[in-house]
């Protein structure tokens, strides 16, 4: 069986700052597997164990994405092995754009069963790559997964749907997109993170994959900080619980609130 | 000159930061009020393979450089300095000796179970009349035929009971003062070895450290650990490699206690405002920033000296005086920063001020470093 | 009739919200549902102008007719596409945006079509910044799906197709007990973060909202992490946005993951220990302080 768990190398907009004329400045951030992507790589690992399975790892996007670093990340959590499209003409690519050259490294690896993502990605978190990529193999998928288990073939699939948990039976090769608290992955190991290093890193040049080209053209005509309604920031001193208590509700009644 | 860390160290640390976090910071509180030693995390170490990460793979550990070791001891000490201190006992003190003089038939014996941490070591040089005088200990090693007869104690003997395997420094010719002494490996449950009450301590007080008993301890004479009078030498090259990662306690320490104070800076308000608006406090912090950071670079210096072949006995003495006066320091100023609250056991600093002390004790007292250091320019 | 937007909806009619935003672009407006039949009709009676109804067998979950969603909409492409932010409407949408080859936007703030090319706002990066995007070719939008759309007389006719699911079926629905929420109808909503520390000191909340007439919410972690509450009472970047009269952030630090879920509260409150917390830069009223005291105290003064 071979399972390709699809992830991301990039920077979390905490350690973003947002120019007064809304250009976002990313200097400060520091780069890593996005946030709930080890919980995606948790879930293919257990499966793998079960069932024998072959982990690759599979990331595109711009300069940067198959630095080393990334790629012993990854590595380090229990794949084994990695491919990359790194093309710094992706930077501004769209979601689609994106899935679409996804889809294209899934066909270059070949013979591919099952494609795990994580819940969506810490930066953008549209949670739309995974369904657009399913879209463009033709595969089923399913989103808020918190389990699977099974055979290439017959897989079982647990997801979360309000009020509860949905069991599901796949036939054939679909795209699962794990729920951000799926698993709590574990801790890697220090001789997994040494021996990363050592296994195969394949990078695939975007224009050889021949990715067909969307039906859309997206320009960015503005960039702005949001509007945000204006607050009063007033701050109600707390040394007296009940009296803070008083003026808070006393204002809240002013204003209309309560 | 590159300040940078390699991307397997930058791995580790945060691998051994996300473990230390979700797993022993959350116990931290508890070991130090129950005295409890934390024989849980033992075996998670060793499944992350952290019991013997410096050692070669074929030997059972991890096959990383002393550096990415000791990024890992300080990563520890920050979220536990218990806990940092029963992995550094163990893979500097313990393993390290039968790594670098074991035979052998030594090595095929304990190494891989020790470097895997599947069996705990401890370390037994310090006497009750032998401390900095290392050389001073009364304990004797006869041989009787086939076998030597231990007799005598140590005291302060980190992570026994819970060790299996003990390296003790014992003379085989007592008149010949530090080159009569010898070393040897002592398995748990030897007859006449036995362990004594647990020592009750300022900090560390997870860590386990009573006193070993001898009395007519007969052990093989294939326990011998190098040749009859090389014990001083392998203990005092055992202690140079052990004194880095004692260094990096000491940050993991310091580093905790400023965490602390930084947040309880922002979050405490006198006067209508955050502390951390008053100079007084920004001063305090800057200094402690200062001095954690320059600790830091001593320690990671030792480390590398040591992982590029270069000697390492005067840097990592260096490391260790710096960092340990610093976690003292650091600690006292983080109770200071946070006042009546801070002497509570309700905020962590106590404990970190507890514990810090300690570094500036063992594995060779301040004057002990003092001393390292002073030869090697004044000889 | 060629169908300006498509709505994609699966199997809950919550979509009121997409319904004013097709028709707000002009054209006719095009449903396709992968659901009950009841859910088709709900919408039929919406205001669209056409409804196609994917018949799948009863174990089909909605995912299953993705690919006939998608055949439906290529079948008469649109300008825009738009869905609303639920698991099974997100598959659906993708599979028609792969169809269609369209872009994905997923933070539309606005949307308006000029001429050839579609104009939309959209907030990125957990809403930190607004880009002005023009699309020339099909837009399929991810939207916050609204309520239930109230019937506004004639009902557009349902076309039946009936559909060769994929190969998905469902063998089981385990429920948990959690109590379902719609936090877009609540009036005042009180969020809790980590500051509040044990599940136990919930009751004390649960009290404040009482008084006040208040849903509960959360931050992500307490959905999530530490599972004290059903995930439809997450606020935040990918859970609920919500606009209420007021809402209270009781132990919240202010993160704009969290945030970005109440920006359009008319009132925000909040209490945190913390002084710097980044809260404080988005409350009308900040309350420096500790919880444990300040919410029974409220309580207390609404009494």
């Amino acid at each position: 069986m071979r399972i390709v768990v699809a992830y991301k190398w990039t920077c979390d907009p905490e350690e973003a700052t947002v120019r007064a004329d809304g250009t976002v400045d990313w200097s400060r951030a520091k780069p890593g597997l996005s946030t709930y992507d080890p919980v995606a790589m948790e879930l293919a690992r257990r499966l793998a164990e079960e069932t024998g399975a072959e982990l690759i790892g599979a990331t595109v996007g711009a300069k940067g994405v198959g630095a080393p670093i990334a790629s012993k990340a990854a590595l380090g959590r229990g794949l084994d092995r990695v491919v990359i499209v790194e093309d710094e003409s992706l930077r501004e690519a769209g979601r689609s754009e994106l899935a679409a050259v996804v889809a294209e490294a899934i066909r270059h690896i070949g013979d591919v069963d099952l494609v795990i993502t994580g819940d969506s990605s810490v930066d953008v978190a549209a949670k739309m790559v995974p369904t657009v990529l399913a879209g463009e193999l033709g595969w089923p998928a399913v989103a808020e997964v918190t389990a699977v288990t099974g055979q290439d073939g017959t897989l079982r699939v647990e997801r979360a749907i309000p009020g509860g948990v949905q069991v599901l039976e796949i036939s054939g090769p679909a795209v699962l997109a794990a729920s951000a608290d799926a698993a709590v992955p574990r801790v890697p190991g220090m001789k997994e993170l040494l021996a990363a290093a050592k296994k195969p890193v394949e990078l695939l040049d975007l224009t050889a994959l021949k990715v067909p080209p969307g039906s859309a053209v997206m320009t960015v005509t503005g960039r702005a900080r949001p509007e945000r309604k204006a607050r009063k920031g007033q701050l109600i001193n707390t040394a007296d619980p009940a009296a803070a208590a008083a003026e808070l509700v006393a204002a809240l009644r002013a204003a209309g609130a309560l | 000159m590159d300040f940078e860390l390699t991307d397997e160290q930058q791995l580790i640390r945060e691998a051994v930061r996300e473990f230390a976090q979700t797993e022993v910071a959350p116990i931290a509180a508890e070991l130090d009020r129950d005295h409890r030693f934390p024989y849980e995390l033992v075996p998670r170490m060793a499944e992350l393979n952290i019991m013997g990460m410096p050692y070669p793979e074929k030997f059972g550990g991890a096959g990383a450089d002393n550096l990415s070791y000791v990024i890992a001891a300080e990563e520890l000490a920050r979220a536990c300095a218990t806990t940092s201190v029963i992995l550094l006992a163990h893979a500097s003190l313990a393993t390290f000796p039968v790594y670098k003089f074991g035979t052998d038939a030594q090595q095929e014996r304990y190494l891989h179970d020790m470097a895997s941490g599947r069996r705990l070591g401890a370390f037994a040089l310090t006497e009750p009349g032998a401390g900095t005088d290392a050389g001073a200990g009364t304990t004797t090693a006869t041989l009787k035929g086939d076998q030597y007869v231990l007799n005598g104690s140590k005291i302060f003997i980190t992570n026994a009971p819970f060790a299996e395997i003990y390296i003790v420094l014992a003379k085989t010719d007592p008149a010949q003062g530090t080159r009569g002494m010898s070393a040897f490996i002592v398995e748990k449950d030897t007859p006449g070895f036995s362990v004594g009450e647990a020592e009750h301590k300022l900090g560390i007080r997870g860590s386990s450290t009573p006193p070993l008993y001898f009395a007519d301890c007969h052990i093989p004479q294939d326990a011998l650990l190098g040749g009859e009078g090389d014990g001083f030498k392998i203990a005092m090259q055992t202690l140079d490699g052990g004194r880095i990662g004692i260094a990096a306690q000491a940050v993991g320490i310091a580093q905790a206690a400023l965490d602390a104070s930084v947040a309880y800076a922002k979050e405490r308000v006198q006067f209508g405002k955050p502390i951390a608006t008053l100079q007084a406090i920004q001063w305090m912090i800057a200094d402690m920033a200062t001095q954690l950071d320059a600790a830091r670079l001593l320690t990671y210096r030792a480390a590398w000296c040591e992982d590029n072949g270069r000697p390492y006995g005067t840097e990592g003495a260096m490391a260790k005086l710096f960092a340990s006066e610093t976690a003292t320091r650091v600690c006292d100023r983080a109770i200071q920063i946070h006042g009546g609250y801070g002497y509570t056991e309700s905020y962590p600093v106590e404990r970190n001020y507890r514990d810090a002390k300690i570094t500036e004790l063992y594995e060779g007292t301040s004057e002990v470093q003092r001393m390292v250091i002073a030869r090697s320019y004044l000889r | 009739m060629s169908v300006n937007a498509w709505m994609v909806v699966a199997d809950q009619p919550t979509v009121g919200n997409l319904v004013t935003v097709a028709r707000s672009l002009g054209g006719p407006v095009g449903a396709v549902v992968a659901g009950p039949r009841s859910v088709a009709e709900t919408i039929a009676g919406s205001g669209v102008d056409k409804v196609v109804w994917c018949h799948a067998p009863d174990d089909a979950p909605p995912e299953a007719s993705a690919q006939a969603v998608a055949d439906v909409v290529a079948a008469d492409p649109p300008r825009v596409v738009l869905a609303g932010r639920n698991p099974g409407e997100r598959v659906l949408l993708g599979a028609a945006a792969a169809r269609l080859k369209a872009a994905v936007l997923t933070g539309a703030r606005s949307v308006s079509l000029d001429g050839d090319s579609t104009t939309v706002v959209n907030a990125v990066f957990g809403d930190i910044s607004d880009e002005t995007v023009a699309v020339s070719g099909p837009v399929a939008l991810l939207l916050d799906g609204g309520s239930v759309p109230p019937p506004v007389g004639s009902s557009a006719p349902i076309e039946e197709v009936t559909v060769s699911p994929l190969g998905l079926k469902v063998i089981e629905t385990i429920t948990h007990g959690f109590e379902k929420v719609d936090l877009n109808a609540a009036h005042r909503v009180i969020g809790v973060g980590r500051g509040v520390k044990a599940q136990e000191d919930l009751a004390m909340v649960e009290e404040l909202a009482q008084a006040v007439g208040a849903e509960i919410a959360c931050s992500r972690p307490v959905a999530e992490g530490l599972n004290w509450m059903g995930k439809d009472r997450y606020i935040g970047s990918s859970g609920a946005h919500i606009a209420p009269q007021l809402y209270l952030a009781v132990g919240i630090s202010g993160q704009l993951q969290h945030m970005v879920g109440v920006t359009g509260a008319e009132t925000i409150v909040g209490i945190n220990t913390d002084a710097n917390a980044a809260l404080f830069t988005q409350t009308d009223y900040g309350l420096v302080g500790d919880l444990y005291q300040l919410v029974p105290a409220i309580t207390a003064a609404l009494k």
